[in-house]
This record gives structure tokens, C-alpha cells and sequence, in this order.
């Protein structure tokens, strides 16, 4: 593969000598403290190997009982065991989760020490929303190209049913002036501030801090100012059921999913739905606003739980321990909207992140063999190709010549999407990394060149982080 | 094994039931005086279709500190099971009376790692009646097998004391010269166990014996306060040593002073590595750090032989 994964207008550290080799794997099962440091190297590839999930559970389903630090552990267990990682010092393990409580604040450390994985593999937590997932294949993906590390395992994980729950600022604030208070008259003065609404606790929301809409009203907005019908929802809402059934039916995720708590496929799919049924559902989302409401409870993500997880590795690094190469972690972008008064819509940040990551590689919406687009809801993905479609948007806002392009929509979310699956937030990125890279590797190659994948997945907080993949 | 044919039980005996009965066939045997035969009956109780509850699984392994996975922990295994091996205590014939029993040692054989969902087989008998400087000693066996298969996944040897109980024909062997000394190493963790310690543990594992519940019905039984289960105390430090659980390992404890709850509980565990980092086992050591006496000890380690 042609060594484009670094781009020219990117900051590339200066300290890269070209000179240097991959380094020398060392003893992977003893931090040996007289092994070499890898070293600065040149940029090379990261890739791929393999990836492992557990099935994605509807919040209060199977996974009721079960915390971040399970889900992570068992999709980790699956990984492990997979690809014979016991005992392995892994590089480092990077991972997160959404909606995480304060006791977990080594999430990911503590997964890798309850694994099968050496206790000696390093491991840290990424929080980015729901791109969470993908910005730990991004970040540790660059650490490898760097020579920084040989192997890394990206992830994420996030459960709806075993949120935390803080208590109201009120009582947070008496508990937390209760401990430093030194006489009794002190605290009896603190309790006496207490109220019966102070002991209403705090659930967490996916609502918007700064708008305080939630995360489908907000979507509800972008999908009226786009005009995307309720049919053409529908129809995606369909066309990610039957391609997630067809998946599974064939096969796809016999080795990228571990069943888990009974559970051996995604529980939010439904194969036998129909345009009928999900015509059915009434509008839960942009119900106050003037333009009819289209979003439903079948073209919305649910609440769900679950854990991904992503075997990167260098090439060196995969063929020294007789693992698979699926695909090349080539790029990302990151790109964040200014949605709070609504210049733009709180999730069409990937409609930045695209254009600018495609032209970094001179590639166009036409280079790509398959299109990966979250599916937080139908609407968003509907409004991204829209906007991308639209020429006043594209020279106005992309300053571009005219609109930036169109998709087939055969390549787009080929085996299904979130809108299927669910979203379990951290894990998503995770989940789509792995199924992509499969794909690809199974495409093999398009026109004497390796076939490529774009993912989009938008967040939180008016941000997107894009990906593209190539085939190994 | 045990060659007689083993009564086949209905279902999993209620343990609350059986503490009970225990309690009645005490206070009977205290009024009329006991017709217990000095020996151990030829007796072994079976029960099939055994599943784990998966609540119930849950619960155990966010207690005890394992993460919730889809394997049932040894010591889980060992809370399935023991229902089985009181209903061997708790018949008439049985030689020694279940209340009061003191849990001297603890040794369980994992062969294979067994899911939730596998209906297993588990039978239980009594062996090895012996004299003990304290009382008479005797040990129960438990085998877990797959409902379908011949092989023992598990086997569990619990090894009880009937404290004071000198049975005709038991020999009791010489008091045991001074009890080793006990020098406390450095602890390479504190484990601080609330009050409710014993109330948890008896959610999940089913043992509702009254000395572990609470400071007034352990002093109803003769208790200080109420005390730790051992098989907590052995299972916590099984998830400590390793997880997950190696594929096939065996883990032994061996009880000495009660803890008494709550209760700060100094642990050391030491891992036996070889050059290459390769695991051969781990020792652990429990002990109260202001009395210096040490509460158990044990040790975990990989079995490569089957059954």
C-alpha cells in the first residue's frame, strides 16, 4: 500500500527518521525493562486483525445486570480467545464509555487486569461521545504507525439499564461541606439547607447541556430543515433490518460476535419488520414544531447496551503471531459544528469532517466501495446525504465548486447499521470498525486497487469523527 | 465414588429447610438422646437438571469481586452444590450433628470451565470419619457432572469438624504439638468487610447458617458476633488470584481463626512464575493484623490432568 496514510498538510512529527526499521518485536509475555524502546520509526501502516463484540442488548434486556466492566471484560474475552492473546502484552488498550460511573475511572484498565490479557498491558479511557469508539482505532492506530507501539486494542462500552445515577447538586453540596464542617452546630446547620427535592436523584439524559434538547428533538430540527419524509426514513429503518438479518443469516458475524447472558444476536432486530409496520409508529420526536413530525421509535436508535472491541496491530507485528490482516486503518478527521444557536444541526458534523479527510487523499464520494454512516437516527443519515447533495451548501458552507456528492446507496451500511444493531454509544465505533475492515478484506480488491471504506460517526456535543479503511 | 446407589432427589434441597431440620433433630437428640450409629451410612444424594439462576449468578460474582461472565466461578459452583451435601449432614443416620460443624479445610478440582446454562448433575456423600484433637472430622464430597455426560466438571472435598463429638471407634489421634507460629509477612491488600458481610454473602450463596447473619443469632449459637463465611473469604481470594479462572485448576483453603464481622482481613498473595512468566499457582494468606492471627490460607493452581 502506497504510504499516503500520512498526508502532506498534516502535522507530522518532525523527529521521524525515515531510516529506521520496524522495530524488533520484543518477548510480548515480560515487561522486560532491558528490551529496546521501539523507537522513533517512519509513518507505516496500522492495521487491522480482527475485532469482537458481544450482542447488542435493548436497555432492561439481557444485559440488565451487567456493568460497563462486565460487557467490556466479555467482549475482551471474546478477543482474547479469538485470536490467542493470553498472557499477551498487548501495547496498549484504549477504550471508554459514554454514560461511565466516578468508580470507574479506570475502565479500561480494569477490564485488561479482569482479562486473560498479561497484567503488564497498559490501558487508558477515551471519552468522545458516541465517537468514543472510533477515536480509540484512531488514536492507537497512529501510536502504531508511529513505531510508539506493535499491538493495541481499541474499544468501547456503554449500558443504558446500569447507568449511574449522581445525587441533586443540593445534597452533593451538603455531603460534600458535611465533611468539612468541625462542630455539630455546622452540620446541623448544613442538613438544615436540605430539602425533599434535594434527595431526587440525577438520571443521566441525552440531553444537550447548553440547549437543553434532547438529542431526537435536536435531530427532529435538522430533519425538517432537510424536508427528509417520513417515508424515506422508513425505508432506511428497513433497509438496515433486512441487510443486519441477511449478515447474520449468512454468517458475517460468526467471528466478530460472542454470545453473551443468552443472548446470540442483536436484540433490536427485527428481520420480519416491514414499510407497514414501522408506518404504524407514532412520531416520538419534533412533535412541537410546525414541520410534520417523522421521527419514531423504528427510525430512532433505542437505548441500548453492549461492548466492541478492535485487534490493531503492525503488519510486523500481525504475521509474527500468524494473525489475519483485514484492512488498513488509513485516516481520520474530526470535525465539531456550531449548533448551539443552530447555525448547523447537532449531528452533521461528519458533513465537514468528509469533504475535508476525502481531500486530504484526493478521493471523491465515488472512490469509496463501501459508506459507513452511524445511524443515530434515520434522519441524520437522510440529512448527511442530503447536505452533501445540495449545491448552495456545498459552495456556501464546504466552499466548494457545487454540491460535494452523492452516494450509491448500494455501498452505504451494506450489512446493517445502528438503526438494527442499536447504539450502545462507546461501542459503536468499535462494532463498525471491525464489521468494515471484514468487508473489505472480502472485497479484496476494485480496479487493481485496494477497496476502501468510509466511516462517519456523529456525537454529542455538535462533533464527528471520520475514518477512511483500505483492504489488506 | 460411592458404591451405593444414590437416593435421587426431586430438586435442589431448600437450605432453610434443612437448617431447620437440623435445628429439630438437635433439640430431639438433646431430649431423648440420639440413635445415630457410630459410623458413616453407605448414603449419597443425587439431583439432576441443576441450572444457575442467572439473578442469582450475578449477584455472586459482582460480591465477590469476579467480573460477570458467562462461566459460573468455582466457588459459585460450590453454592449450587451445596444443598446437596447437607441433605447427606442432615439425615438421621448421619453420624455427627450439623450445627455448630466447623469448616476446617476446603479443597475444589475445576476440570473445564462450566456455562451457566449447563444443566449439571451433582452428587453428594460423606467420607474419611476421623478423629480430631478437637472432636471427630469428616469429609463431603461433592461431583458435578454435565446432565448428559460421565465426566466430573468439579469435584468439591469440604472437610468439617464436629467440635467435642468423640465417637466410639474413632480414634483420636494425640494432641498436636504446639501450633505453628505465625509470622505475618507484608499484605499486598487489605480487604475491609462490613458488618452486613455475612447477610451478602448468604443472599447469594443460599447459606442462611445463623452465625453468619447477625451478632444476635450468632450468640444464640455460642458466637462472639457474627463471623465471615470461609467459602467467602476462599472465594474472594480465588477472584483475586486469577481472573478469569484458568481452564482447569485446583483450590484449596484451609480455616483457622473465625473472622469476626466487620472485620479488617490483611491478604498476601504470592504468584509462582517461572522464567519465562509462565503461572504455576498462587499462595494466599489471610490474617488480622492487630490480633496476629492468622484467618486462612490456600492456594490456587493449574491442573493439567483430567479427572
Amino acid at each position: 500500500m502506497a504510504p499516503s496514510a500520512s498526508s502532506p498538510s498534516s502535522a507530522t512529527p518532525s523527529s521521524v527518521t525515515p531510516s529506521s526499521a520496524v522495530p524488533s518485536d520484543t518477548d510480548d509475555r515480560t515487561a522486560s525493562a532491558t528490551s529496546a524502546p521501539a523507537g522513533p520509526a517512519a509513518p507505516r501502516d496500522a492495521v487491522i486483525i480482527g475485532g469482537n463484540r458481544i450482542p447488542f442488548a435493548r436497555s432492561g434486556g439481557a444485559y440488565t445486570k451487567a456493568s460497563n466492566l462486565d460487557m467490556l471484560t466479555a467482549a475482551l474475552d471474546g478477543l482474547v480467545a479469538r485470536f490467542g492473546l493470553q498472557n499477551e502484552r498487548i501495547g496498549e488498550v484504549a477504550a471508554g464509555a459514554v454514560l461511565k460511573h466516578s468508580r470507574d475511572f479506570n475502565l479500561t484498565r480494569e477490564a485488561v487486569l479482569g482479562s486473560a490479557l498479561s497484567a503488564e498491558t497498559p490501558a487508558y479511557d477515551v471519552q468522545q461521545a458516541c465517537a468514543t469508539g472510533l477515536e480509540t482505532v484512531l488514536g492507537l492506530a497512529n501510536k502504531i504507525k508511529l513505531g510508539q507501539i506493535e499491538s493495541a486494542i481499541a474499544g468501547g462500552v456503554d449500558t443504558a439499564s446500569d447507568a449511574p445515577i449522581a445525587v441533586s447538586e443540593g445534597l452533593r453540596s451538603a455531603l460534600l461541606d458535611l465533611g468539612r464542617a468541625k462542630t455539630t452546630m455546622q452540620k446541623l446547620t448544613i442538613l438544615s439547607r436540605l430539602r425533599p427535592k434535594d434527595l431526587a436523584p440525577n438520571a443521566p439524559g441525552t440531553g444537550e447541556p447548553r440547549t437543553g434538547l434532547s438529542m431526537g428533538e435536536h435531530q427532529a430540527l435538522t430533519t425538517a430543515q432537510w424536508n427528509i419524509s417520513r417515508a424515506a426514513q422508513d425505508e432506511l429503518a428497513l433497509a438496515s433490518h433486512q441487510n443486519l438479518a441477511a449478515a447474520y443469516d449468512r454468517g458475517f458475524f460468526d467471528d466478530l460476535v460472542t454470545p453473551y447472558r443468552g443472548l446470540v444476536r442483536d436484540a433490536n432486530l427485527r428481520p420480519d419488520t416491514s414499510l407497514e409496520k414501522l408506518a404504524k409508529l407514532k412520531p416520538v420526536f419534533g412533535r412541537s414544531l410546525e414541520a410534520e413530525a417523522t421521527m419514531t421509535a423504528g427510525n430512532s436508535t433505542p437505548l441500548t447496551d453492549g461492548a466492541a472491541t478492535v485487534l490493531l496491530g503492525s503488519e510486523a507485528w500481525a504475521r509474527q503471531h500468524d494473525l489475519p490482516i483485514l484492512a488498513a486503518v488509513i485516516d481520520g478527521e474530526a470535525a465539531a459544528v456550531d449548533f448551539v444557536h443552530g447555525k448547523d444541526g447537532l449531528l452533521m458534523a461528519p458533513v465537514f469532517a468528509v469533504p475535508r479527510l476525502l481531500a486530504r487523499h484526493n478521493l471523491t464520494l465515488a472512490d469509496l466501495d463501501f459508506v459507513e454512516i452511524h445511524e443515530a437516527f434515520a434522519g441524520t443519515v437522510l440529512s448527511t446525504l442530503a447536505a452533501w447533495e445540495d449545491e448552495e451548501f456545498g459552495k456556501e458552507r464546504l466552499g466548494l465548486d457545487g454540491a460535494f456528492g452523492s452516494i450509491d446507496r448500494s455501498r452505504l451500511n451494506v450489512n446493517g447499521s445502528s438503526l438494527a444493531a442499536g447504539h450502545p454509544f462507546a461501542a459503536t465505533g468499535g462494532r463498525i470498525v471491525a464489521s468494515l475492515a471484514k468487508m473489505l478484506h472480502e472485497k479484496g480488491s476494485v480496479q487493481g486497487r485496494p477497496a476502501r471504506g468510509l466511516i462517519s460517526v456523529c456525537a454529542a456535543g455538535g462533533q464527528g469523527v471520520v475514518a477512511i479503511l483500505e483492504a489488506r | 465414588m460411592s458404591v451405593t446407589q444414590p437416593e435421587l432427589l426431586p430438586e435442589l434441597p431448600s437450605l432453610s429447610k434443612l437448617y431447620l431440620n437440623a435445628a429439630g433433630m438437635a433439640a430431639k437428640n438433646r431430649l431423648l438422646g440420639s440413635d445415630r450409629g457410630p459410623g458413616l451410612p453407605e448414603y449419597s444424594a443425587q439431583v439432576n437438571h441443576v441450572v444457575a439462576g442467572l439473578p442469582r449468578l450475578t449477584a455472586y460474582q459482582h460480591l465477590l469481586g469476579n467480573t460477570a461472565r458467562d462461566v459460573m466461578p468455582a466457588g459459585f459452583v460450590h453454592t449450587l452444590a451445596f444443598p446437596v451435601a447437607m441433605q447427606v449432614m442432615v439425615r438421621e443416620d448421619f453420624p455427627l450433628p450439623l450445627l455448630g460443624m466447623i469448616h476446617l479445610r476446603n479443597r475444589v478440582e475445576s476440570f473445564t470451565p462450566i456455562h451457566y446454562s449447563q444443566p449439571l448433575t451433582i452428587r453428594s456423600w460423606a467420607r474419611d470419619l476421623a478423629g480430631h484433637r478437637a472432636g471427630t472430622q469428616v469429609d463431603l464430597v461433592v461431583e458435578v457432572r454435565a446432565d448428559s455426560g460421565d465426566d466430573v466438571l468439579w469435584r468439591g472435598v469440604s472437610s468439617y469438624l464436629a467440635k467435642g463429638v468423640y465417637l466410639p471407634g474413632v480414634d483420636r489421634p494425640a494432641p498436636a504439638s504446639m501450633p505453628e507460629d505465625f509470622n505475618a509477612p507484608e499484605p499486598t491488600a487489605l480487604w475491609r468487610l462490613g458488618v452486613d458481610t455475612g447477610r451478602q454473602y448468604a443472599a447469594v450463596s443460599g447459606d442462611f447458617n445463623p452465625i453468619h447473619l447477625s451478632a444476635l443469632s450468632a450468640k444464640a449459637l455460642g458466637m462472639r458476633r457474627s463471623i465471615a463465611h470461609g467459602m467467602f473469604l476462599a472465594s474472594r481470594a480465588l477472584a483475586e488470584v486469577r481472573s478469569p479462572e484458568p481452564d482447569a485448576f485446583e483450590w484449596s483453603v484451609s480455616f483457622d481463626a473465625p473472622v469476626y464481622l466487620p472485620a479488617s482481613v490483611a491478604v498476601r498473595i504470592v504468584d509462582d512464575r517461572d522464567a519465562d512468566g509462565g503461572w504455576h499457582g498462587s499462595g494466599y494468606l489471610g490474617w488480622n493484623r492487630s490480633t496476629g492471627r492468622r484467618h486462612f490460607s490456600g492456594r490456587v493452581a493449574p491442573l493439567s490432568e483430567g479427572p
